[in-house]
């Protein structure tokens, strides 16, 4: 874990950037629901919110100002303290996880070094699934403290579904980090830096028309960890957590509200998670293909010709590729919502269990043993 | 002035009577509880403890034999939770009740 | 004052006040979700020591995974009133509270007996491998010297869990086949 810095000026600008990242975090949920409800009338053949602002844009604090002036109410046969600390909770664990992922190359400004994220932590991808599993708490907690029978229900087959499908989601990136040889998504971007080249039976093979991104190396691991990350914030097609026509709306069916709001929150809070971690593992995180950090520090030396704004130009342009990245990983989740149907619970336990598991043990041992013999046998 | 370095300067020990502490509570617990399931929780606030103690001589020698046991005792506790779930599970079906006083004699 | 020793007092507190709301709360679920501030304010202590992988571990295995079985399984009993939450017996009750504090200032006694007075600094397995987080030598000691209780683990893992599912499908269990 790195320091906080040892200068003031450091120190500071470390505080406030971990509160940019969680403001930035929450800020991005608005204009999720936004593309979500655009996107599923697209997908629909609808029209859906246009009325307020160009493209319905402002629906969204039309939407915050009926969630803020809405009445506050507890059902009585619950558990009131549960039930009022269930959606903090639901906030917390998503903003911190989040904020470990890099977003950009680091910052050089003269002598200190700013990095593009809320923190560094050295076992990242330790840090991230252990935060973010967390979030079955909330789940308990909002569905017990409810004290309804609708809640209760949705809130056990969630928190059942977010253990089993942990597994398969720690398992499938075993081969990551076996590949890359280190916890820390820094330096595993750093490696899927440059084109595809890799090193087997003394040979060094390389073609300069891919990049050199985990998911020409991991591709079964790929399909593994998206499938589980969707399981593990509770969206289509495995949102049997709420399973509106068996369960009203499944642990939140007594939530309405700011509250509601807060869970909508956590909810793209961890698809924001998952979204991260696919383009840091597969995707080579801020890193641009066909070009390197030092190109475009190159190119910003001549545009600008100072070496603070080439700095600041390398980190914005790496920033605008995560994004990208980024981005289009949300899309996918939201496309993936509108398009699938809902599995039953039986079927999604199956799919947990007896199929991800054991493919992901098989990819786990797959690619040890490549890794061994390419490392250590030589032609 | 009175001397105040126990507070600002912390040694491995303190982190050994945290764990003391921490290991009280749990044989607490699990002498002054009725509760089945509360039981183990107290069993595993103990093995936390141990744990904690475990980190700290690992810290203070330098050497990772101490975090080595750590995963030992953890995989130990975790499959120690998953039984004794299961067993209160069924003795709650049988006795719908998981108040040791209810069971306390080894007839059905 | 120190930043270390503020956190540290910061965490221990944080630590014995969960740890004594587990024994002494009422209702079964408070304690659970007590137990489970307990162990992540443990992992937030390794931290302090520098064991950031068992840190993150425990958050995973214990916080994320145990303690959650363990307030699953307390919702679906759901019990709303619990009979005789603590011992019963006046007598009986002091004696047990006696011999706790006993062994309590036995072990705290002991411990200040032989005093460890050097303080706590950067240790040598934290500081040997600055890029890994010093999960290299924890990996080495684990594969290397200790791959036969590795593997003892292992076998036991999976007789655990043959158990777990026959308990679970014998008479009374949450399986069975009647």
């Amino acid at each position: 874990m790195t320091s906080m810095g040892t200068t003031g000026f450091e120190i500071t600008v470390n505080l406030i950037k971990t509160v940019l990242v969680f403001l930035m975090m929450v800020q991005a949920v608005p204009i999720l629901v936004w593309l979500e409800r655009r996107g599923s009338a697209f997908i629909q053949n609808r029209f859906g919110p246009n009325r307020v602002g160009p493209l319905g844009l402002l629906q969204l604090l039309a939407d915050a100002v009926k969630f803020l002036t809405k009445e506050d109410f507890a059902p009585e046969k619950g558990n009131r303290f549960m039930f009022y600390a269930a959606p903090v909770f639901a906030l917390i664990p998503a903003a911190i996880a989040y904020m470990a992922i890099p977003m950009s190359v680091p910052l050089k400004l003269e002598t200190a070094t700013f990095l593009i994220q809320g923190f560094e932590i050295n076992v990242g991808i330790v840090f991230v699934l252990g935060i973010s599993s967390l979030a079955a708490y909330t789940i308990l907690m909002a569905g017990w403290g409810s004290g309804s029978k609708f809640s209760l229900m949705g809130a056990m087959r969630a928190s059942a579904q977010i253990i089993s499908y942990e597994l398969a989601l720690g398992l499938s990136i075993v081969g990551v980090i076996l590949m890359y040889g280190t916890f820390n998504f820094n330096e595993m971007i750093l490696q899927q830096q440059g084109p595809l080249s890799f090193n087997a039976f003394g040979y060094t093979v390389a073609t300069a028309a891919l990049p050199n991104w985990g998911i020409f190396y991991q591709p079964v691991g790929m399909i593994l960890f998206f499938a589980a990350t969707f399981a593990e914030s509770n969206r289509l097609p495995f949102d049997l957590a709420e399973g509106e026509a068996e369960l009203v709306a499944g642990f939140h069916t007594e939530y309405g509200g700011f509250k509601m709001l807060m869970f909508f929150i956590g909810e793209y809070g961890h698809m924001m998670i998952a979204s991260g971690l696919m383009a840091t593992f597969f995707f080579g995180g801020y890193g641009i293909p066909y070009v390197s950090i030092q190109d475009v520090q190159n190119f910003g030396m001549n545009l600008f010709g100072s070496e603070i704004a080439a700095n600041v130009f390398n980190t914005v342009v790496h920033f605008l590729c995560y994004n990208i990245k980024f981005g289009l990983f949300l899309w996918i989740f939201i496309w993936v919502r509108w398009t699938l149907p809902r599995f039953r619970y039986d079927q999604l336990m199956d799919l947990g269990w007896k199929t991800m598991l054991p493919w992901a043990l098989v990819n786990t041992m797959v690619t040890a043993a490549v890794m061994f013999v390419t490392t250590y046998f030589m032609f | 002035m009175p001397d105040i370095s126990i507070l600002t300067t912390i040694t491995p020990n303190h982190y050994l009577v945290l764990s003391a502490c921490l290991f009280m509570i749990g044989v607490a617990g699990v002498l002054l509880r009725r509760n089945l399931i509360v039981l183990f929780m107290s069993i595993e606030l103990m093995l936390n403890a141990v744990n904690l103690s475990f980190v700290t001589f690992s810290h203070s020698f330098g050497k990772v034999d101490g975090q080595v046991m750590v995963f030992f005792v953890m995989t130990i506790a975790a499959a120690e939770a998953a039984v004794g779930l299961a067993l209160a599970v069924s003795i709650f079906k049988r006795f719908k009740e998981v108040n040791i006083r209810f069971f306390e004699h080894l007839k059905g | 004052m120190t930043a270390d020793a503020f956190l540290f007092w910061f965490l221990a507190a944080l630590t014995i006040i969960s740890a004594l709301s587990v024994i002494l709360m009422t209702n079964p679920i408070y304690s659970a979700l007590s137990l489970a501030m307990t162990m992540v304010s443990v992992a937030a202590i390794f931290v302090t020591l520098q064991a950031y992988f068992l840190a993150g571990v425990q958050i995973i295995v214990y916080a994320g995974a145990v303690m959650v079985l363990f307030v699953m399984v307390l919702m679906l009993f759901d019990l709303k009133h619990e009979l005789q939450a603590f011992t019963r017996g006046r007598f009986s009750g002091a004696f047990k509270i006696a011999s706790i504090g006993s062994l309590a200032g036995l072990l705290v006694g002991a411990m200040y007996s032989a005093r460890i007075n050097s303080a706590l600094t950067e240790s040598s397995i934290a500081a040997n491998a600055t890029s890994k987080g010093a999960i290299t030598p924890l990996a080495e000691e684990l594969f290397l010297r200790n791959v036969f209780g590795f593997e003892a683990l292992g076998v036991l893992l999976l007789v655990i869990a043959v158990g777990t599912v026959a308990l679970s499908r014998s008479k009374g269990g949450t399986h069975a086949r009647h």
